[in-house]
């Protein structure tokens, strides 16, 4: 494998365990394209470079979420918005825009909030990643889950999970000194049911609680 | 004025909190695109890029040769929908009814899915869409309503209405005539609407899909791919707001069927944001002209009001802008005129106050206005024509406290320091202004059935099919069956959003808790009765369910009620009223506009959940807020495209745009309209908001905008 | 998005060496390089993560104050050093995008954002700056964001940052490495206006990266004022906006500079208006007159007329709050 690299793109460096895809599942794919019919055939061989990069363009991905580790393999276009959704099951982060112009999708990463719809998967490799079903602490919610009911923080629920996730990094920010600070450091999340004051009210709260978030 | 008290309000922390709110901040709520299912695949939609015309050539070979791809639909290849009505089959000179996805090669608007690409995973199929390559006959196309809007108008929107004389307001002494636009507004629930498709046999269909109702969703899917209704099985459990854009089945979820039925695979579809503009209706653009009058006192001689709304050129879609000049005022004479503008767009739908909250705008703009010519106070103008009985049809009102509302709602903001004259206040650089504005909508009841099953443990489980866009149906549910059967709200579970479930009307006019919330009681109430009776001697108001069914060796007790208006509903005019009002700062120098504070207060009869009522009043007036200041759906008229398709620069409010929002309740039951004495709030929540806000906007600056949306632009 | 080789370098010639071909980009927050990527504007063959190198410092050093590029938006505008020796670029940053986005953003990334222009966004439409030749979808369309000044017939979109333009009023030196070493330009120079090659935003070329940037020390920081006039109060772009700085010295302005974004297809520094104003009193009657000379050579298209009035009241405004008068 080593001496034939061209085929298959250098890996990067800041990744972790250089390997990619076992040498059996290649050989296999580039096999079944050789003994496809001539119709197959003519059909790969138009986009044989893709269907080659398809299988082997996949990535290792390793991150803890939710303080579990996770070793998946992955194509770098993925985001982490969709590894989360689509592949850990993990539903809770939303999508709202796709294009980090609604905040519905924010997660933390090793602490920060982020889009996670902008956020290609490799790039999160090695690091810590917190989503809303992270919050609680088994079935004890996090204080700001608590104040999102108690304020009634939402309606639908769907901006919600981003909304907690911000309201979060927004304390541990040093961001909620004021309703208009609050106002301003959660303009990142969009809420179209028109929960903000609520919003507001309930990291008011939580706020002057004065517990660790 | 009468003599103002200022009373104690709501606060978000007042009342029950939501039965599925920790779902929602645990991130355990699942909306539709959540349910993801074994072997499932993708589908995308490649929209046209053209407005009007024929699709000539698509090439879909290089997206069916890329990694992933399992098919790709066109109108070449995809399955006919059976129900679909053949168009030669149709009425020449009728429209062709809604879009039918994939059915031939007319492109109808901009947008408009052609092909569908499937592939096993996201990434795949959305990057197999963008290989699909279609080229066009091109046809002239019109998107931009024209300048003399009521020229060429061919639709008509409904009969002209006149009580009295017609066009009376102009032999007032006091009298304007003024247009106002309203531009067209996209609903943008934060959830992107999303299907997911499985096939479980031939002639057996699940969906999980995003709906304000999943049994008129079952009945539409059902009757598309002519499937016995029980073999459709619809499933919304969460729904991640709609607003009006989830009240029908749309091209896309056909699509995703037919997609699934082509791979054999479940199929999930999720509209990208653009899709949302193209896909599922919009609060179209109106045109709309006042003509009003008044004596010198203040007294309306007449109103006029005219519309004219954007429709498709495949669908007539007709609201009800001139409803509220119909109605809120006791006016002796009245017209109004409603038509439709066909344009190249793809067809609106219902949004948030449909029709109302237009028209409000434009009523309640040309009432301030005439309030200035009066030179007389706006509440006083209000109250100096109230409506004791309705003025459309003179029908007794079921119960209205709109006049309660106006002194509640000026004694919040403080409109005794409103300035008579505009461009009178100012504070540091910012002109003060204060404006207020009413709505009406109308309180309706529908039939709607409710299982209730008291369980050996005590807890109570009530069905319904239901599903629920964010108001709180299951915590208003919950409390009513909670107050009803007199057990804690802890033990009951109210199950929705599932189409087998007992029968529910859709989510929509402001009417579940009317509807829904009527059957529960009526429900319990039979529930609590066969109790009674098992009790002997009429039994005691508070059964001790549990023991009963011990003592009668029951495992579960359990009614099935269909609730039902009755004849009062017919009797009496019934409307849920409102009124905003609105302290603004205008910057001078920049136009830009701040909602300083915000006192709603809405007439809705009895407040059953007073958390979540809350919020709407919240939410409905945030709402207004943008449609008032930064809402508008623009098309670039030479591609008959939209420009500003995504939420950078489709502006919504965000949080730094929005004050604490005082929202009251005059919290009176009706008498008539239900056994529950509540009426609708969603509608009222929004309708009247965004004149308030121009209004206010009049007040401080002296700059009258009548083109929606409030942009600093236009007060520079 | 289509598939593409995905690298992570340890060192800066590992990274020149991987840009080296045209197909290749820079990643490093993503925010705007992932969104044009999704729509299909930019769709690079090999994306190039410069994380690993050590960049993200923010160190007083003799040129100044020394910002490396991949210092995040979110902690550049809170660093201690900015907020005392440049709070108008402390203010900027927070104008700009919202709080998940400058904790991705980088002060490169910031730099290299390209144009929020509803034609170059939609891959359909024509655009000059995305597909050269196919013509300007904005000069006759929706405009009401576009440009009044330096605008050419190719092109009229504007620069979306709001970062830059307090970069440029602060007269910062952006740093750039290429194969053949270093070099370093002024911040105003390394944006560049649209004329005949809109497709290029700025000076950089192929091969080369953005190491940081450098902002001369300064006695602006007492009066200095950010104003960003947008649709609403947080989280748009500028219609209009203005960093306003002056080194206000016994009552006399020793210095002035301004510069303005949402106006042109770089961060619009206006040097004439900053000679006007040095030597003259911090008057709401100058800073009106200094507003009034900044619109010389405006030019407006059929939507956004309405900036040849907002771009000087908002000057006035910024002027006024960076001299105290408001």
């Amino acid at each position: 494998m080593s001496d034939k690299k061209p085929i298959i793109p250098p890996n990067g460096e800041g990744i972790s365990n250089g390997t990619r895809r076992d040498f059996i599942k290649q050989t296999t794919v580039l096999t079944a394209v050789a003994m496809a019919p001539g119709t197959v055939v003519k059909a790969a061989s138009d986009h044989i470079d893709e269907q080659i990069a398809a299988v082997f363009e996949k990535m290792p991905l390793k991150m803890e979420v939710n303080g579990k580790l996770q070793s998946l393999s992955v194509e770098p276009r993925s985001t982490l918005l969709d590894i989360l959704r689509e592949q850990l099951d993990l539903t809770g982060t939303k999508k709202g825009c796709d294009h980090g112009q609604c905040g519905a999708c924010t997660v933390h990463v090793d602490g920060d909030r982020v889009n996670s719809c902008l956020t290609l998967g490799v790039m999160v490799n090695g690091k810590k990643v917190t989503t809303i079903e992270g919050l609680a602490k088994g079935e004890e919610l996090h204080p700001m889950q608590e104040a999102f009911l108690k304020h009634d923080g939402f309606q639908c629920g769907y901006c919600t999970p981003g909304q907690i996730m911000s309201a979060v990094a927004c304390i541990r920010e040093g961001h909620a000194n004021s309703e208009g600070e609050i106002r301003e450091y959660m303009s990142g999340n969009i809420c179209r049911c028109g929960a903000y004051p609520n919003i507001v009210n309930a990291i008011q709260e939580v706020k002057a609680g004065g517990k660790t978030v | 004025m009468e003599t103002l008290t200022k009373q104690a309000i709501p606060t978000s922390a007042d009342g029950m909190s939501r039965v599925d709110g920790r779902a929602k901040v645990t991130g355990a709520a699942k909306y539709s695109a959540e349910y993801n299912q074994p072997n499932m695949a993708y589908a995308v939609l490649v929209g046209s890029t053209i407005t009007k015309g024929t699709v000539a050539t698509i090439d879909t070979k290089a997206a069916s040769a890329a990694p992933g791809v399992l098919a790709v639909l066109t109108y070449l290849n995809s399955p006919k929908v059976p129900g679909h009505i053949p168009t030669k089959a149709q009425k020449p000179g009728s429209k062709s009814g809604p879009l039918k996805v994939f059915y031939d090669n007319k492109v109808l608007y901009n947008g408009q899915p052609i092909a569908m690409v499937v592939a096993d995973t996201f990434e795949r199929a959305q990057y197999g869409a963008s290989l699909v390559k279609a080229t066009y006959n091109k046809e002239p196309h019109d998107t931009k309503p024209p300048k003399n809007i009521t020229q060429g108008v061919g639709a008509w929107g409904g009969k002209d209405f006149t009580k009295g004389t017609v066009d009376a307001w102009k032999t007032a002494p006091i009298k304007l005539e003024q247009e106002y636009t309203h531009p067209s507004d996209v609903h943008n629930p934060m959830e992107l609407h999303a299907i997911i498709a499985r096939w479980d046999a031939p002639d057996k269909l699940t969906v999980w899909d995003k709906t304000q109702g999943t049994q008129a969703t079952r009945d539409d899917i059902a009757k598309a791919f002519k499937l016995k209704k029980e073999d459709v099985q619809v499933n919304s459990q969460y729904v991640g707001g709609a607003f009006g854009s989830a009240l029908q089945v749309w091209p896309h979820e056909v699509a995703a069927i037919l997609g699934a039925q082509v791979v054999k695979r479940p199929v999930k579809l999720v509209l990208s944001r653009p899709d949302m503009f193209t896909s599922v209706g919009y609060r179209p653009y109106t045109w709309q002209k006042i003509g009003i009058g008044a004596t010198a006192d203040g007294k309306l001689v007449g109103i006029t009001h005219e519309a004219v709304g954007q429709t498709s050129t495949f669908e007539d879609f007709a609201e009800g802008p001139i409803n509220t000049s119909k109605g809120l005022y006791a006016s002796p004479n009245i017209t109004t005129r409603y038509k439709l503008l066909s344009l190249d767009v793809n067809t609106p739908t219902w949004m948030r106050g449909p029709g109302e909250a237009t028209g409000a705008f434009a009523l309640e703009s040309a009432l301030d206005e005439l309030s200035y010519a009066l030179k007389m106070d706006p509440i006083d103008l209000r109250m100096k024509n109230y409506a004791k009985n309705d003025p459309d049809n003179g029908k007794e009102y079921s119960s209205k406290f709109l006049d309660e509302a106006y002194a509640m709602g000026a004694a919040q903001i403080g409109w005794e320091n409103r300035q008579a004259e505009p461009r009178a206040a100012s504070q540091n650089g910012w002109l003060v202004g204060y404006g207020m504005a009413g709505g009406m909508f109308g309180a309706y009841r529908d039939v709607a059935v409710i299982k209730a099953i008291m369980k050996a443990d005590g807890t109570l489980t009530i069905q319904s099919a239901v599903s629920d866009i964010g108001p709180g149906t299951g915590t208003a549910m919950t409390i009513i069956a909670a107050n009803k059967m007199g057990i804690d709200a802890g033990k009951i579970k109210f199950e929705m959003g599932d189409s087998s479930l007992p029968d529910a009307p859709m989510q929509g006019g402001s009417a579940t808790v009317s509807a829904v919330g009527s059957a529960v009681h009526d429900a319990c109430t039979v529930l609590k009765e066969k109790f009674q009776k098992l009790m002997g001697n009429g039994g005691t108001d508070k059964p001790d369910y549990v023991k009963i069914l011990k003592d009668n060796n029951l495992p579960s007790l359990e009614v099935l009620t269909k609730s039902q208006p009755g004849p009062d509903n017919q009797k009496y005019s019934m409307q849920s009223w409102s009124v905003h009002f609105v302290k603004v700062l205008v910057h001078t120098a920049t136009g830009v506009v701040k909602i300083d504070k915000v006192a709603c207060v809405a007439d809705c009869g009895k407040i059953i959940s007073p958390k979540t009522a809350r919020s709407q009043v919240v939410g409905g007036a945030i709402g207004g807020i943008g449609m008032a200041l930064m809402e508008e759906g623009i098309i670039d008229h030479r591609y008959g495209r939209y420009v500003n398709n995504n939420f950078a620069d489709y502006h919504v409010p965000v949080s730094a745009d929005i004050p604490q929002i005082d929202a009251m309740f005059v919290n009176k039951p009706d008498p008539y309209i239900n056994p529950i004495g509540a009426k609708g709030m969603a509608e009222i929540a929004l309708i009247g908001m965004a004149p308030a806000v121009a209004n206010a906007v009049y007040n401080a600056t002296g700059k009258r905008v009548r083109d929606l949306p409030i942009t600093p632009d236009k007060l520079i | 998005m289509k598939q593409f080789q995905y690298v992570r370098p340890a060192s800066q010639a590992a990274v020149l060496d991987a840009i080296a071909k045209p197909g290749s980009k820079i990643i490093a927050g993503g925010t705007n390089l992932v969104d044009l990527m999704k729509k299909g504007v930019m769709s690079p063959d090999k994306l190039v993560d410069i994380n690993s190198l050590p960049l993200n410092t923010i160190n007083t050093s003799p040129n100044g104050l020394h910002i490396g590029a991949l210092t995040l938006n979110s902690v550049l505008s809170e660093n201690s050093l900015v907020l005392d020796k440049h709070p108008l670029l402390s203010m900027a940053l927070k104008a700009g995008a919202s709080p998940q986005l400058r904790n991705m953003a980088t002060v490169g990334g910031n730099m290299m954002q390209r144009t929020r222009c509803a034609y170059f966004y939609d891959t359909t439409m024509p655009c000059n700056k995305r597909t050269p030749g196919t013509g300007c979808g904005a000069m006759g369309g929706y405009n009401r964001m576009h440009a009044i000044f330096g605008s050419s017939p190719q092109c009229i979109a504007v620069h979306p940052s709001d970062m830059c333009v307090a970069l440029a009023a602060l007269g910062a030196t952006v740093t750039i490495a290429g194969k053949k070493g270093e070099r370093h330009i002024p911040f105003t120079e390394f944006h560049r206006l649209p004329g005949e090659h809109p497709e290029m935003d700025n000076h950089l070329a192929t091969g080369e990266m953005i190491l940081g940037v450098d902002i001369p020390d300064n006695n602006f920081s007492k009066n200095s004022y950010y104003l960003k006039v947008r649709d609403r109060q947080s989280y748009a772009f500028a219609l209009v906006s203005v960093a306003a700085a002056l080194d206000i010295q016994g009552g006399v302005i020793k210095e002035a500079r301004l510069a303005m974004g949402g106006v042109a297809h770089k961060p619009w520094r206006l040097f004439d208006v900053e000679k006007f104003l040095a030597g003259k009193a911090p008057t709401e009657e100058n800073f009106n007159k200094a507003a009034q000379l900044a619109m010389q050579g405006a030019k407006a298209y059929e939507y956004n007329a309405f900036k040849l009035k907002l771009a000087p009241a908002t000057i006035a405004e910024a002027l006024k709050h960076a001299g105290g008068l408001a």
